[in-house]
């Protein structure tokens, strides 16, 4: 594989296929956890550490699957490591566990990973899947940050714990809570298209 | 918590779809028509009652027993997964008018992630066996409550004129925005 | 190698891989999940029992455990109600210090609460909140002063300001608060409360 083309692979995950933006997967978590930067941040690690390594996974023992069972088994090694990420948080970062709650548990059913594995890994050569997982992670993890931040600077007047508006600024506290996220996250996907839509009309 | 608390924060307070955000997937996908959103809604009541039945039975007579709790993840999926498809031999040899109804939904549950929380989450809350039902009934409903609503207002809004990139999921998420603001001031009435 | 039997092999292996695997993983982490735990009880404990340096568990039942504080020399210096109850969104729990009479509250610790974030959350506020609860008569059951008074001279020994904009919060801790109380004293009564308690393990 060239270097090219791994990029591309890489590249396509940030914008193109961004998981959330583009592809509309893995809503739940995006909504759920990205109150606070450093939650939507743990998020993105715990679940590009899933998806990397059940893509490893797959793609290495792709031939042996037969396609009958391939569901069942992709979830039974997804579900391995999101219990390790689970048991990793709660023994190493026990606040960080407590207010993610069972989100840790349910990146299990985050329709990215499963995705990837169905339309990518189970098909394509171990490296190959690396960068493919490592693009899509990458751009899930850019959707969380920059969602959490617009939430945690607005609602909170914070970013990652730390001061960053003026003693001026009236916390707008819905940002941080359920309605904040829906809303944030319409404006944005709205955006996205908007975007996308003036670049495909310059070509 | 009594039995009512569970059951009325279950429906409106702690709103599967509006507070946790679970299973948005088909909250967005299938809430176009009021009569598929009501479908669905059942397909769903009538899986999570019976997850939160079974999930508590894996989870008091296997896993804790056992110390087997690292497996938790890894049983609840595959549990829900087997679940699903028996529910839907069962009701196809059983009822075929509800099967004609809810069918087509059923495998869409499988991967729904409301029906995995709802298993973690009443472990997680140490429920006894009638709060895990209770809970997971009203969990159902409270699903099937919002995705009707949601259905009503994406009906209306087919007439109306949204700019063109609002179009599709982020007006309904907007929408949803909306809803969440609204279902806040059920927030504090079991107290 | 027929399908079907395939299908068998490649799940099974599958499935005791992955077992063996977590299983591996679960005992690594299993004491270091239990001593977080363990430690985030401890710390409460202490915190709101001055002058802790060990405790024991005396009682425990759902919802409502009672801890006591031991000083250097072994003497019980309080007890630590830990209990939980329904708030203004979800599940409040709470550390209750108080002397080992029952009749004075040291300190309140909320350990776990999803109240509305800059009001109900206000509970876990030193200031707006918690300096209420430090020192108050709580021989009979506490009350809340509506609306709240600036001056905390004001407040009688049994009164606990309310925090403004979030009275049922507030409620919900002083309802929690009040209940446990009630409970503990009627374990006392009924000589539940064990004394030759197990270490907090």
């Amino acid at each position: 594989m060239s270097t090219k083309a791994a990029g591309q692979e890489f590249i396509k995950g940030l914008w193109d296929e961004n998981p959330v933006f583009r592809q509309l997967l893995g809503l739940c978590p995006t909504l759920a956890v990205t109150g606070a930067v450093i939650n939507g941040l743990a998020m993105g690690l715990a679940t590009t550490f899933v998806l990397i390594f059940s893509s490893l996974v797959v793609s290495s023992i792709k031939k042996l699957i037969p396609s009958q069972v391939r569901i069942a088994s992709y979830i039974v090694i997804i579900a391995t490591f999101v219990t390790v990420a689970d048991r990793f948080l709660a023994a190493f970062f026990p606040p960080i566990s407590k207010s993610l709650g069972p989100y840790i548990p349910l990146i299990v059913v985050n329709c990215i990973i499963l995705g990837r594995q169905e339309a990518y890994s189970s098909k394509n050569t171990v490296g190959r899947s690396l960068m493919d997982a490592l693009g899509m992670s990458a751009g899930f993890v850019l959707a969380l940050l920059i969602l959490s931040a617009i939430r945690e600077i607005l609602g909170a007047g914070t970013f990652f714990g730390y001061q960053v508006m003026g003693a001026w600024f009236e916390p707008w506290i819905i940002m941080i809570l359920p309605p904040g996220a829906f809303i944030t996250l319409g404006i944005l996907l709205a955006l996205a298209l908007q975007i996308e839509r003036r670049t495909k009309s310059r070509k | 918590m009594e039995l009512v608390a569970i059951f009325i924060s279950a429906i409106l307070i702690n709103n599967f779809v509006l507070y946790y955000f679970l299973g948005i997937c088909p909250f967005l996908g299938v809430s176009k028509k009021i009569d598929s959103a009501f479908s669905m809604g059942l397909a769903v009541t009538f899986v999570m009652t019976i997850t939160a039945v079974v999930s508590w039975v894996i989870n008091h007579w296997i896993l804790i027993p056992h110390e087997l709790d690292y497996l938790k993840i890894v049983s609840f999926i595959l549990v829900i997964a087997s679940l699903v498809q028996l529910v839907e031999m069962f009701i196809r040899k059983i009822s075929p008018p509800l099967y004609q109804a809810l069918g087509i939904y059923l495998p869409l549950i499988t991967t729904n992630c409301a029906i995995m929380g709802l298993a973690l989450l009443a472990a997680l809350r140490d429920y006894g066996f009638a709060e895990a039902v209770i809970f997971g009934f009203g969990s159902g409903l409270g699903f099937t409550l919002a995705i009707i609503i949601m259905a009503g207002i994406r009906e209306q809004l087919d007439l109306a004129d949204v700019p063109a990139p609002l179009k599709g999921p982020a007006i309904a998420l907007i929408v949803a925005g909306i809803m969440a603001l609204a279902f806040m001031g059920f927030v504090g009435m079991i107290k | 190698m027929k399908l079907s039997t395939r299908m068998v092999v490649v799940l099974t292996s599958i499935g005791l891989l992955s077992g063996s695997f977590l299983a591996t993983v679960g005992h690594l982490t299993k004491e270091r999940i239990a001593l977080n735990k363990q430690r985030e009880i401890e710390e409460a404990i202490i915190q709101v029992v001055p002058g802790t340096v060990s405790s024991q568990k005396l009682y425990e039942e759902r919802d409502l455990s009672v801890y006591g504080g031991k000083n250097e020399e072994g003497n019980l210096v309080g007890f630590a109600i830990h209990a939980s109850g329904i708030g203004f969104q979800d599940k409040i729990t709470l550390m209750l210090g108080t002397n080992t009479s029952l009749e004075r509250t040291n300190r309140l610790a909320i350990l776990d609460q999803k109240e509305t974030p800059g009001l109900g959350a206000k509970i876990t506020d030193h200031d707006s909140f918690l300096k209420y609860w430090e020192n108050r008569d709580c021989s009979g059951t506490i009350s809340l002063r509506k609306p709240a008074v600036s001056a905390a001279e004001k407040l009688l020994p049994s009164e606990i300001n309310t925090i403004t904009g979030a009275t049922i919060s507030s409620e919900a801790v002083l309802s929690i608060v009040n209940t446990s109380l009630e409970q503990v004293r009627e374990i006392i009564k009924e000589g539940k409360l064990s004394s030759e308690a197990q270490d907090v393990n």
